[in-house]
């Protein structure tokens, strides 16, 4: 008895829904038919009338199952598609390309000195040259910095102590498919403006040179090593 | 072109490192590190046209210019900023400390217990201390000199103008004249041209020059006719290649005055000819 009941209380509540639905689009139909006709014959002076609602404020389209405000408070699908989260991708070693016989294949200009803002400045003035030039950069990094302790023995005695501390501070930018007419006008703007204090090297890009820039794993070597022995 | 010329498969490869000055020459080394056959092809035809090579030796600058006052307005200007803004360092933050536990010390309720453990009843070098030793260190040191006392208008000599990059002239007999010139010499069969300007290079007498060459390809090219009774069947005029090259090292003799020159490159016009000037200021670059 109870079931019934309730189903009646939904019938009810349905009919009701229905019946307001009805009058609804009644009241939509009436309102149209007289803004057309008040819009032909009226006047544009009205404000209220001519204000043009557009009729999707009326007539909305919501998902709406029982209640009027189901759905309220919906906004995912307003977000932007969020990808999945790429789980981060093994470096890979990029092939070497080799030199052909008008081009260079990759070799990397070292600048390095005790003065950090004339090595940094100076690596970035290499870097903006070749921009400029249209050379193609690699990579353009830094390689640990390494400190000399410069000890000095004392007069009377044979203790050392430590007079100065250096540090050596590296950067490297690494080039490649230059052409060989290019390179003696890039080598020599780049002597000229080398300044006093910066040691410039210019070397071939080995599988050595980028293997050193990374960290060792003791730990991933000893279990390798007692795999092997 | 008709003229032969060899296809050089070599790889461009080299090791170059500068390293610092070194009493008036930077040091340019350079190590070969491999040099393949070379595939020479030779055509049927002899051009009429003597090919030469020339070689194009600067001697870089070694110190570096001199600021205009603008230039040096804003250099202090700039310290001056980066001071005000700085923090205080290590050496400075310890000098205050000892300056103000000097005073703590002069004090009459002076309790030597409330001092820190480490500088309790010891022997300490105080950071005042050890600036005057650094003080006078620094005034035993004495940089090289910016110039080296040389006559800046005597041309004879490299170590002019440390501040700006020269190059190598020689006076060479060509035809009836006597000419200034970039060092130049005949091209022969089997060589490449680079080949010729390097031995341009070791085949000036006197002179005892290293010098780096900056690649295979050549900067720059220079071609004159032959004065009419000169001219030969076959032989209308010659062609000059140059090639650039950084002068690494060379032992301090003075060369001869009236056949060597070092000049910038505004001095030139006073030494070539203007037709050659004109195609060798082309590749010369006054950085």
């Amino acid at each position: 008895m109870r079931l019934t009941g309730h189903l009646c209380q939904i019938c009810q509540k349905e009919e009701r829904i229905i019946k307001l639905r009805l009058q609804w689009y009644q009241l939509v139909l009436l309102l149209q038919n007289t803004r057309a006709l008040v819009c032909a014959a009226s006047s544009l002076q009205s404000q209220v009338l001519t204000k043009q609602m557009p009729l999707g404020v009326l007539l909305t389209n919501r998902h709406y199952r029982s209640m009027p405000t189901h759905g309220i408070g919906r906004y995912r699908h307003l977000l932007p598609k969020a990808l999945p989260k790429k789980k981060k991708e093994k470096v890979q070693a990029k092939q070497i390309k080799a030199a052909t016989a008008t081009e260079f294949g990759v070799f990397n200009v070292c600048v390095s000195g005790y003065d950090m803002t004339l090595v940094e400045h100076y690596s970035q003035y290499i870097h903006n040259l070749c921009n400029h030039l249209d050379i193609r950069v690699d990579e353009s990094c830094a390689l640990p910095t390494k400190t000399t302790e410069v000890m000095v023995m004392q007069e009377q005695g044979t203790k050392m102590y430590v007079d100065a501390v250096l540090k050596t501070h590296e950067r490297i930018v690494q080039i490649s498919e230059m052409k060989a007419t290019l390179f003696p006008i890039f080598m020599e703007v780049i002597l000229k403006n080398q300044p006093e204090g910066v040691r410039l090297c210019l070397k071939q890009h080995t599988e050595a040179d980028y293997q050193a820039r990374f960290k060792t794993r003791p730990e991933l070597e000893g279990l390798l090593a007692k795999i092997n022995n | 072109m008709a003229a032969p010329f060899t296809r050089v498969y070599r790889p461009l490869w080299r090791i170059i490192t500068t390293t610092t000055l070194n009493k008036g020459v930077r040091n340019v080394s350079s190590t070969r590190q491999q040099c393949s056959a070379l595939n020479v092809k030779t055509a049927a035809v002899a051009s009429p046209w003597a090919l030469h090579g020339a070689v194009c030796l600067q001697r870089l600058p070694v110190v570096s210019q001199d600021r205009s006052p603008i230039e040096e307005e804003f250099m202090e200007l700039m310290h001056q900023m980066e001071l005000e803004r700085s923090l205080l360092s290590d050496h400075e933050l310890r000098l205050l400390e000892d300056a103000a536990r000097m005073s703590r010390k002069q004090e009459e309720d002076y309790d030597s217990d409330e001092e820190e453990e480490d500088y309790r009843d010891k022997e300490i070098v105080t950071a005042q201390d050890l600036e005057d030793i650094w003080e006078q260190k620094l005034k035993q040191f004495h940089p090289a000199p910016r110039s080296q006392g040389v006559d800046e208008k005597g041309v004879s000599s490299s170590e002019r103008c440390l501040a700006e990059s020269l190059i190598l002239l020689v006076k060479k007999d060509v035809g009836s004249q006597k000419l200034w010139l970039l060092p130049q010499t005949q091209w022969q069969t089997g060589e490449t041209l680079r080949k010729t300007a390097e031995r341009a290079l070791a085949g000036l007498p006197g002179a005892d020059l290293k010098a780096t060459f900056l690649g295979n390809a050549p900067c720059g090219f220079y071609k004159y006719k032959y004065p009419k009774d000169i001219q030969k069947e076959g032989r209308i005029g010659a062609k000059v290649f140059f090639f650039k090259a950084v002068l690494s090292s060379h032992k301090h003799l003075p060369l001869e005055k009236n056949s060597f020159a070092w000049v910038k490159k505004d001095e030139l016009q006073d030494f070539l000819k203007p037709e050659y000037l004109k195609q060798v200021r082309r590749f010369i670059m006054a950085l």
